[in-house]
């Protein structure tokens, strides 16, 4: 990761954006889901996106991957546009993504769900490829550090829910992406495996890689984020470091409607 | 959570890391080997053991039905977009094959060959279009291609012969009779099944055939993994309806006749779909199974009912009971079988003891009622804590 040469890398509080929207809009009949949003995400840090059931996460999150085309505004990935690109070229610019309700592919070995992801230089070349060895290597070295070697020739519907989701954020590092949006990563895992994937998500921060994560486990959000955004009615109505949002008053009425 | 399910899968490229293949392993390859040798020996052998014309004809066409089925696989067996309206292309291919000798006065093999490769340029903007939809969308867009071809086949009489139907110049000379004509045409069908399996093998264990599996299971997912899923299935769905073009070419060459009701009908479509599915559309052999047991049924019914449409009668219910109790299709539900006898635990899915698993399951237990504090900041719609609320 090198820092652009205006901001001075690494020194306490210093933010370079990296995804980026701008005016960004997407609406269901009558209801506008994402309303003109204006988000930046800063680069190598853990960046999390919160805010109440409906205020437009997902909705946000599918527009930037890809999944869904917006209506109208921009998502610039280091300062290129990605808008409206289908999500293989999104895949393919450095952003992995996990789902809401943990996606993996279940009739396909837990192996097999790590080599569904590999980013290779053309389509040709993934036309005519075999698997190589090298990825097989690289898949089981990631299925160990999340600490599911020893299931690779089980069918990934056959491994428990915790278990999925860690495979599911293997499959996505094997794709070796630079930004990865995980969507409600402790979303219906018991505490001990909050506590890893939060370990995990900090190494891997460490090693450069940007996170973008929706979440609603609070403790989790607080304690691993480095820069917070508060989304309400399909925009930003706050965001700072987690202590700061944490105590400002829009963020508590978009909450609590006090 | 470890169950003793299905499953036969190989390890790709190699064996686990636990490798050391167990002696149950080893007899298992030997029984296939077995199996296999077995089974190519009776199909080459078949011809000199029918019995008389009319057997080694229902040889053919049953050989014909694999073609098929074997080539509709390509698509339904890895991205698990169920085509009901492959007849589209074996009757284009029939078609094509037959106007290209008769039109063009092109070699019998060569028309063949190039009926194919139309048929499968023809196929790149069918598949641009229908392959935006999915599941049921898509079955009802692929059966509309084959009635609209059915009414053009039916009209267009100054090129298709129209409901006369059109006359296929038969490749080897009036010289080579019934019979002899029936083996070179069985052997010429085996050979195209062998050679679709062959490339289906391939596409199984490449990068590409990891695509499209993961397309089957979740395309939304392998998209976001990287994977051109358009580009993908395009590909996949032209190299399936070339290949059926070609078995339906070579149907023609054989039968020597095309009649549009018989060659753009839903029921073939469905044939194919049927064998897979009853075979099993996720291994290699399973439309060839399903092709032998469906297509030997057709006939068998044919003889014992008559004219009447009691044979469609008896097979529904043959695939029904199929459906209730191997919904999966006869291999994999052999292979389940098989791995129940599996001696050790070295199952694909039992990685663990039975002590491991309580002890495993036990610890799990604790962890879950250690930290129950630790569950209060879940699904914090409401978070800001109460100090933090004043």
């Amino acid at each position: 990761m090198t820092e652009t040469a205006t901001t001075p890398a690494g020194a306490p509080g210093s933010f370079v954006p990296s995804l980026a929207t701008r005016g960004l809009t997407k609406s269901f009949g009558g209801v506008r889901a994402v309303d003109g949003a204006d988000v930046t995400f800063h680069r190598g840090k853990i960046n999390a996106l919160i805010g109440p059931n409906g205020s437009g996460k997902t909705t946000f999150f599918n527009c930037v991957t890809g999944m869904i085309k917006p209506d109208a505004g921009t998502v610039t990935l280091e300062g290129r546009d990605i808008t409206a690109k289908p999500p293989h070229r999104i895949a393919a610019a450095g952003i992995g993504r996990s789902f809401q309700l943990c996606r993996i592919f279940p009739r396909l070995t837990v192996l097999e769900n790590m080599l569904v992801g590999v980013r290779s230089p053309s389509v040709l070349h993934r036309l005519a490829g075999s698997r190589n060895d090298g990825d097989i290597a690289k898949a089981r070295e990631l299925l160990r550090r999340v600490g599911i070697d020893h299931l690779e020739q089980s069918e990934a519907r056959d491994i428990s829910y915790g278990q999925q989701k860690l495979l599911e954020l293997a499959g996505v590092l094997m794709v070796d992406p630079d930004t990865i949006m995980l969507d409600e990563p402790a979303g219906g895992v018991n505490p001990a495996l909050v506590g890893r994937i939060g370990t995990l998500v900090r190494e891997l921060n460490a090693e450069g890689r940007t996170f973008v994560i929706v979440e609603h486990n609070m403790d989790m959000v607080m304690s691993l984020s480095d820069h917070v955004v508060v989304f309400d009615r399909g925009r930003p109505i706050a965001e700072g470091p987690p202590s700061v949002v944490q105590h400002d008053p829009r963020v508590l009425e978009a909450y609590l409607g006090v | 959570m470890p169950s003793a399910s299905d499953t036969t899968t190989t390890t790709p490229g190699g064996a686990a890391p636990r490798a050391g293949r167990s002696t149950f392993d080893k007899a298992l390859l030997g029984a296939r080997v077995l199996v296999l040798a077995a089974v190519a020996v009776l199909v080459l052998a078949f011809p000199s053991m029918a019995a008389d014309p009319f057997i080694l004809s229902v040889g053919v066409v049953i050989a014909s039905y694999a073609a098929l089925a074997v080539s509709w696989n390509f698509v339904g067996g890895f991205t698990g977009y169920i085509s009901l309206g492959h007849a589209a292309y074996s009757g284009l291919g029939g078609y094509a094959t037959a106007l290209f000798i008769t039109k063009a006065d092109l070699n019998p093999w060569l028309a063949l060959v190039v009926g194919a490769l139309v048929v499968g340029l023809l196929a790149v903007p069918i598949g641009i279009a229908s392959l935006r939809v999915r599941g049921a969308s898509f079955v009802i867009v692929s059966i509309a291609l084959v009635l609209i071809l059915l009414l053009v086949a039916q009209s267009w009489a100054s090129l298709t012969g129209g409901a006369q139907g059109l006359r296929v110049p038969r490749p080897f000379g009036e010289d080579v009779l019934r019979p002899e004509q029936h083996e070179r045409f069985f052997y010429i069908h085996v050979a195209f099944v062998v050679v679709a399996l062959l490339l289906w093998w391939t596409i199984d264990r490449s990068r590409f055939g990891m695509g499209l599996k993961a397309i089957r299971e979740d395309e939304d997912k392998a998209q976001a993994l990287g994977v051109p899923t358009g580009a993908y299935k395009l590909t996949v769905f032209v190299i399936s309806a070339s290949m059926t073009a070609m078995a339906g070419g070579l149907y023609a060459l054989w039968f020597g006749y095309l009649d549009p009701i018989f060659q753009f009908s839903i029921l073939i479509g469905s044939y194919m779909v049927l064998m897979s599915l009853l075979g099993g559309i996720r291994s290699l052999f399973g439309p060839v199974l399903g092709a032998v047991i469906v297509g030997y049924s057709l006939e068998f019914f044919k003889v014992h009912y008559g004219d009447s449409q009691f044979h469609l009668v008896a097979l529904g219910l043959l695939l029904a009971l199929v459906v209730l109790f191997m919904p999966d299709g006869v291999l994999p539900a052999v292979g389940a079988l098989v791995d129940r006898f599996r001696p050790d635990q070295r199952t694909s899915i039992r990685e663990m003891t039975a002590e491991e698993l309580l002890e495993h399951n036990q610890r799990l237990e604790q962890a879950q009622a250690a930290p129950a504090d630790a569950s209060h900041g879940r699904d914090l719609e409401t978070v800001p804590s109460a100090e933090e609320k004043r």
